[in-house]
């Protein structure tokens, strides 16, 4: 027979002072886990959000980002009259020929600097991401050294408030807007006129093409038709795959996570163990009662394992309470693919908050498990006996 | 029986929650070595022995943005610059990897000898490598890694180049900070992508330190108005600028640090007030049989201070024995080259520990000190 859940749920609140210490415990390791997890997740995020499903991506083969990539002239002429690509109301082609510049530029307050990337996009350029929303200020004139930067990286760098100044290449652009990628990589960008980057960084390739297809069926045939030219040495793959692939940054973050749980829930173990053999010693006599009463030792073993994953499980559920603190909240670091600064926020899903809660369940039970033995092996006479 | 061992029984007398609590203190310890050792080669990235002399010549805009190659002739005049290298990343996946684990530069191989003068390898392999124009040569870390030998061939495709490249291994040195490296002939490179008339960085040898100033200052100039304005600096600086890239993450692991000493904190000052709980008549008695509070507070420090420190013993020691002995580089997965203990951070660590061990009495102390000699002969616990 099981012992009522009951019985283990108010022993933990009747001792909550011993046992508080170690459910703080439990919930800040639970914490730091659901945190570093939560800010590869933004990463990876801000990454997979990117991109409109009716766009194809050009870039040069074998370049892994577009900073590294290059496409001609005369390959955009080519593409630029094949037969897939939609076309607006003056029956242009949509199709935006962008050039990225990694720019180094100050942050803002300490002095170090960082490398920002520079979109020069044609005119369509801007109605092909429709992520992105112009939230102060107006859009940069074609022709002109003006620049629109996003709101987070104006958060970040210096005057890049609207109608503020900064040197690159030896030539000054203005600042005319801010724009917002709401969560997307464009978060990351400053966006500019094509050609002006062109001439202003004398390059004489453009980095990658963007275009609209007519429909799914035509976004099959443009990729066949591009990766099976020979003459071509370009890679054209839809706009979200192309971002899903840029997510190798977040690696490393999810190992530091993983490093920093196993070794705090080490610790977190030898908490829950002296809290749990505690308890096991000072309810001896409780213990012998239930033997008495014909409780078996199995269900004595259970029950200590449920208190300890019960105490745990309470320390989880804090722990990601706490960790809710920092979701949404924006930081920044280099990427390892486009080697430029990457704008993103913590993101907590429900997925990670479940794992948070299983870890720290786990914890709980390996913890009580030693405690719960002895607490089933104890001689039922001399328990009885114990003060 | 002396004070010393009345403490040292107490401490001991339930082996089980000492040697739990020890063993949590030693844990939560080594973590925080390991971060602050991380945060400070984050920070902090190891020199190297040439390092002083040399100076980095970057395109003005950034890193990746290319520098004419007609630029080589004009530092090499100024004053004080007694050698100019190209230094080209090539960026090239190695067999099928999916990214790089080592870097690849074309350099101009004559200038090895006076540029990275620490880099060591057999008089024979370096001829190799000179006469060789499709040679590379390549760091031991690498080459024990991916098994290479003198002779072996290698490809490598680049990621930023429409070019793939193959190598035959002339040489293996080693004696740099960071022996991963591979380099290789400028020209090869050249050939391979067309003659761009491009390179990536200059690196300059300069001759004296004090000549460093001023070198920089005239390599700024040189160039200032022109299409491609540089930016020149010690590699020092260089290698820092990549330290201000990282952004937020020094602020992150630095948070964690705080939480991990915090939760250390909390963690052993319950066990040490569930250890003095226990024994709350003993104290009793003890107070009883004249004992004063002072030298009650005396035992209870005593012993939780005692357990920190020997928790710092084995965390401490054990995080520095492991980095000093251990091979970090192969544990990290290249992330990390150098781990080094600094007593600076062993001196920080056992200072948390002492501290932890007078914070974690504070409590107990207290109610000892509150509960009267009834009172606490009353507890049955």
């Amino acid at each position: 027979m099981a012992l009522p859940l009951t019985y283990n749920v108010r022993n933990v609140l009747v001792r909550w002072r011993a046992t508080l210490a170690t459910i703080l415990g439990i919930a800040l390791v639970v914490a730091v886990y659901v945190s570093v997890q939560a800010m590869a997740t933004g990463l990876e995020k801000s990454s997979t959000n990117t991109g409109d499903p009716r766009n194809v991506m050009i870039v040069r083969k074998g370049s892994t980002a577009e900073s590294s990539s290059q496409v001609t002239r005369e390959q955009f002429k080519l593409i630029n009259y094949l037969p897939q690509i939609a076309r607006d109301s003056k029956n242009q082609p949509l199709i935006s020929a962008d050039v990225v510049v990694l720019i180094n530029l100050p942050r803002r307050g300490d002095g170090g600097e960082a490398n920002v990337l520079l979109r020069g996009i044609s005119p369509v350029g801007i109605a092909l991401r429709p992520q992105v929303t112009l939230v102060e200020g107006r859009w940069f004139t074609p022709g002109k050294r003006e620049v629109v930067v996003s709101r987070r990286l104006a958060a970040r760098f210096a005057n890049f408030e609207v109608g503020d100044k900064f040197k690159t290449g030896g030539k000054e652009l203005t600042v005319t807007g801010i724009m917002d990628g709401n969560n997307t990589a464009f978060d990351s960008e400053i966006w500019m006129d094509a050609d002006e980057s062109r001439s202003l960084f004398d390059r004489e390739n453009y980095s990658s093409l963007l275009l609209r297809v007519l429909d799914a069926a035509a976004s099959q045939t443009l990729i066949a038709r591009i990766e099976s030219d020979k003459r071509l040495p370009l890679h054209a793959l839809s706009e979200v795959d192309y971002y899903k692939s840029q997510t190798k940054t977040a690696v490393p973050i999810k190992f530091l996570g993983d490093f920093l749980a196993t070794a705090m829930s080490i610790g977190a173990i030898f908490a829950a163990m002296n809290t749990m053999y505690a308890s096991v010693g000072a309810r001896t006599r409780e213990i012998g009662t239930l033997r008495v009463l014909g409780y078996r030792r199995r269900s004595i073993l259970a029950s200590f394992l449920i208190e300890g994953a019960f105490l745990a499980f309470i320390g989880g559920l804090l722990g990601c309470l706490f960790s809710l603190f920092i979701n949404g909240y924006s930081i920044g670091t280099m990427s390892f693919q486009s080697w430029s600064e990457t704008v993103f926020s913590f993101r907590i899903t429900p997925w990670l908050a479940v794992k948070g809660l299983i870890f720290s369940v786990i914890v709980g039970i390996v913890g009580s498990l030693l405690p719960a033995i002895r607490a089933a092996r104890l001689p039922v006479i001399a328990a009885l006996k114990s003060v | 029986m002396t004070v010393g061992s009345f403490i040292i029984k107490n401490a001991l007398r339930n082996k089980r929650r000492a040697t739990l609590s020890v063993l949590s203190v030693a844990v939560s310890l080594f973590l925080l070595v390991t971060l602050l050792v991380a945060l400070r080669e984050l920070t902090l990235p190891p020199e190297d022995a040439g390092a002083a002399l040399r100076v980095v010549v970057r395109n003005r805009v950034s890193l990746a943005n290319p520098l004419p190659a007609r630029q080589r002739p004009i530092i090499e005049k100024i004053p004080g610059v007694e050698a100019v290298s190209p230094f080209t990343w090539f960026g090239g996946n190695f067999k099928n990897e999916e990214s790089m684990t080592f870097a690849q530069f074309a350099m101009d191989p004559k200038l090895l000898r006076t540029l990275f003068g620490e880099a060591k390898m057999p008089e024979k392999q370096y001829e190799d490598f000179l006469k060789d124009q499709r040679s590379a040569i390549i760091g031991k870390l690498s080459a024990d890694k991916y098994k290479l030998k003198v002779g072996d061939k290698i490809s490598l495709t680049s990621t930023i180049y429409p070019a793939t490249l193959e190598f035959r291994i002339a040489g293996i040195y080693s004696g740099t900070i960071d022996d991963r490296n591979l380099l290789f002939h400028h020209k090869y490179f050249d050939e391979a992508t067309g003659d761009l008339g491009q390179v990536g960085t200059w690196w300059v040898k300069v001759r004296s330190a004090e000549d460093m100033p001023r070198v920089i200052t005239a390599i700024n100039a040189a160039f200032a108005n022109s299409s491609s304005e540089v930016r020149a600096e010690t590699e020092r600086a260089f290698q820092l600028s990549f330290i201000s890239m990282l952004g937020n993450i020094k602020l992150l692991v630095g948070s964690i640090s705080t939480v991990v000493v915090f939760t250390l904190i909390l963690v052993t000052a319950s066990t040490m007030s569930m250890a003095i709980r226990e024994r709350f008549r003993e104290l009793a008695v003890l107070k009883a049989l004249g004992f004063r509070r002072r030298e009650l507070f005396a035992f209870i420090l005593a012993e939780s201070f005692g357990l920190a420190l020997l928790g710092a013993l084995i965390g401490v020691g054990g995080a520095y024995a492991l980095y000093t002995y251990g091979n970090i580089s192969h544990m990290t997965g290249g992330i990390f080259i150098t781990f080094e203990v600094t007593p600076k951070i062993i001196g920080f660590a056992t200072l948390v520990a002492a501290s932890l061990g007078i914070v974690a009495s504070i409590a107990p102390s207290i109610s000892v000190a509150r509960t009267s000699v009834v009172d606490g002969l009353k507890t049955l616990d």
